[in-house]
């Protein structure tokens, strides 16, 4: 059975590795999805139009400061966004791995 | 890279004093003797029998030419490949394998088909075989020692018995249980699971098998052999048949001498630089001179081989049937095979009206089988192949009978540790190798043979291959690899794919962002300040209880989007890495499935 033992070790060494995430290309998707999911929400309220536009969305503008459900707030709220995110993803990644290693 | 014939100019001429002398006309004695002409050594084959090719040979009987055994020509190793198309050139045919197995009454295709399975077992016995499939998945036989545990914790113990048991056994003549696990688990190599990942990651498997089609020359195996007999004679070895080694005379570590029969030309004794045997080992332990110490000799003694005899019966019709070969599953017959050898190739039988079909019987030296007259067999073959519905008695009119002693190397209860005690005291000549199946007490196919022969002439002109290490480093079975950059870099790829996240780093983690976000939100809006801080944030006090757009509020908060951000996160991690395993699992038993659709071949 030494052939079997053996494929069954390296099989083991190959699926048993410890996934560690790379910080800043989450960091990137992240900023990348708030950015662009703030971009898309904002205009879709500004084309859907109504006598109250985006009323809660503008609520954002507590944190985002300069933030308006308008086009050029759009595009304020996709760096402010991409921002958030970029440092949501980069921070999670981080965090993970160094937990991730100290525990292995 | 082996080198090509051609590499072998003219006015290369071969060093007489550098001489290797070879023990066996078979695969590896040849492949050993057509690489020695590469580095100018010159080889000096024996063989016992009246041809070359030993086991592969191809026999004739008046004009039917007929394989011992059906040896099909598929082969993962380039080299070995290459070789063979290079010898057989326009005369290597390409053959459309079909096989199928004979169960009570009924055939059934072989590799299995679902449907014709199906069809031909009824509902109540198909959903029975899968029943105990499950049950095998759920609660497998441990330890899995023998023949039978293996195959019945792959595939389920009526599925064993339906159409593995009988068969094993008429080849091996001994229960399942006496046959041992590591038997199966080198015979039979499932794709790998890394190669099964890799083919599912990166495309389509382009699987080439035995399963689908093989190469064959035009007048069977035995052409191969020829030509490398003449191709060895033509460069300046040599191969003398009808002549069997009697004795090797050994000195400090060395061997000396070979001593060996001619027949009527009597003995005759050649001095040995290098010397490479595929003779059975237990043979070759048997004329060494001096004798090996007792336990060497015992252990000798001990391996076992089971034998084989072919009775080749003259039909005065063709096209009996569209199978190469059928595999005899009924108890109630002794035959184990037939081959049909007009459909391995047309040139096999002569033109006109009459076919040739090979009944293959799974014997052992001295038992009744082995012992029965021509007459007798030929008799009992006719009356089984009648009886199983594939030709009349009528239809027979001529027959003969080839008996090839230890044909199998047996993997009994014994076999590793005798095996084990005739290596080591081998190995302590220095200019000794031994190669090939029995050579080796090891069931290597066709072309692991040929290479432990290549691999033997590269050690006589100084590498240092360890042959031992044939078939278990190669993969044999049916997967041709995805060709990416190298194998370091799958590796690489895989081990980053099928890493598991750590489920307790990515709970806290997400956490600790998620308490965060919302600590810093409550902050800043507190900051801020105004005629009514956060009146909408304070809405998340709906889920978490307690919660206020204040400091102390910060804190509660933080501590309620930590616990349920890091339930969530956790519970991401643990269903991905459930996901990947299962994932892997299934990618696992595909493939183990893979090995069942050709099982029997390997046997």
């Amino acid at each position: 059975m030494e052939n079997d033992e053996l494929n069954s070790l390296n099989e083991e060494k190959l699926f048993s590795g410890l996934l560690l995430l790379n910080a800043k290309v989450l960091g990137l998707v992240l900023g990348l999805v708030c950015g662009v999911g703030l971009f898309i929400a904002t205009n879709w309220l500004v084309i859907k139009g109504g006598a109250h536009v985006g009323q809660n969305l503008k609520l954002l503008g507590q944190y985002f400061v300069g933030y308006r459900v308008s086009f050029v707030g759009s595009l304020i709220g996709f760096v402010y966004g991409f921002a958030v995110g970029n440092i949501c993803g980069g921070f999670l990644g981080w965090l993970y791995n160094k937990i991730a290693l100290l525990r292995e | 890279m082996v080198p090509s014939s051609s590499d072998l100019k003219e006015g290369n001429k071969l060093c007489p004093e550098s001489t290797v002398i070879i023990l066996g006309g078979g695969p590896a004695g040849l492949s050993a003797a057509h690489e020695c002409l590469h580095y100018k050594v010159r080889p000096i084959v024996f063989e016992m029998g009246s041809m070359v090719g030993g086991i592969s040979r191809t026999e004739a009987y008046k004009e039917y030419l007929f394989d011992i055994g059906g040896h099909r020509f598929f082969t993962q190793m380039a080299n070995i490949d290459h070789l063979w198309r290079e010898m057989m050139g326009d005369d290597f045919l390409t053959v459309s394998r079909q096989s199928r197995i004979y169960y009570r009454g009924k055939f059934y295709d072989y590799p299995l088909k679902m449907t014709n399975a199906f069809l031909n077992l009824g509902p109540i016995e198909s959903v029975r075989i899968l029943l105990s499939y499950i049950q095998a998945q759920i609660s497998p036989q441990f330890p899995e020692d023998n023949f039978e545990q293996w195959v019945a914790n792959r595939f389920g113990w009526r599925l064993y018995q339906t159409f593995f048991k009988t068969y094993t056994e008429k080849v091996w003549g001994m229960p399942c249980q006496q046959i041992q696990a590591d038997w199966a688990a080198q015979r039979i190599k499932g794709l790998s699971l890394k190669s099964a990942v890799i083919n599912a990651m990166f495309g389509s498997s382009k699987v080439k098998s035995l399963i689908d089609s093989f190469n064959y020359p035009t007048r069977g195996p035995g052409m191969m052999w020829d030509r490398f007999k003449d191709h060895i004679e033509k460069n300046g070895g040599e191969v003398n048949l009808n002549c069997r080694a009697t004795g090797i005379s050994h000195e400090n570590g060395r061997i000396t001498s070979v001593t060996y029969d001619r027949g009527e030309a009597g003995l005759e004794t050649l001095p040995v630089a290098q010397i490479i045997s595929s003779i059975p080992i237990s043979r070759l332990v048997k004329i060494l001179d001096p004798p090996p110490p007792k336990p060497v000799s015992d252990a000798a003694d001990d391996l076992s081989y089971r034998s084989f005899l072919i009775v080749v019966l003259i039909i005065n019709k063709k096209g009996l049937f569209s199978d190469q070969w059928i595999y005899i599953h009924s108890p109630h017959v002794q035959v184990g095979r037939i081959q049909n050898f007009e459909n391995w190739s047309k040139a096999m039988v002569p033109e006109g009206p009459t076919s040739s079909i090979g009944m293959e019987y799974f014997c052992t030296i001295g038992d009744s089988t082995w012992q029965m007259t021509d007459d007798t067999l030929i008799e009992r073959a006719a009356a089984e192949l009648a009886e199983l519905g594939l030709a009349q008695m009528t239809d027979i009119i001529d027959g003969t009978v080839i008996r090839q002693p230890l044909a199998y190397p047996v993997y009994d209860q014994n076999y590793s540790d005798n095996l084990a005690v005739i290596r080591t005291f081998l190995e302590t000549f220095s200019n000794l190798q031994t190669v090939g199946r029995n050579g080796m007490h090891r069931y290597n196919n066709m072309d692991h043979s040929m290479q432990t022969g290549i691999l033997a002439a590269k050690n006589v002109c100084g590498d240092q291959y360890n042959l031992w290490q044939i078939n278990e480093d190669e993969s044999y079975l049916e997967e041709e690899q995805t060709p990416l950059v190298n194998s370091t870099l799958v590796e690489k790829i895989l081990r980053k794919s099928f890493a598991r996240i750590d489920e307790l780093a990515f709970a806290t983690a997400s956490g600790t962002l998620a308490g965060l976000i919302i600590f810093l939100a409550t902050i800043w809006l507190i900051v801020k300040g105004g005629a009514n801080v956060g009146q909408h944030l304070r809405l998340i006090g709906q889920y978490f209880i307690g919660y206020k757009v204040t400091v102390a509020g910060a804190f509660i908060a933080f501590a309620y989007a930590f616990f349920s951000a890091f339930l969530f996160g956790w519970a991401i991690a643990y269903l991905r890495n459930l996901f990947l395993v299962l994932y892997l699992y299934r990618i696992k038993k595909k493939s183990e499935m893979r090995s069942l659709r050709d099982l029997m071949d390997h046997l």
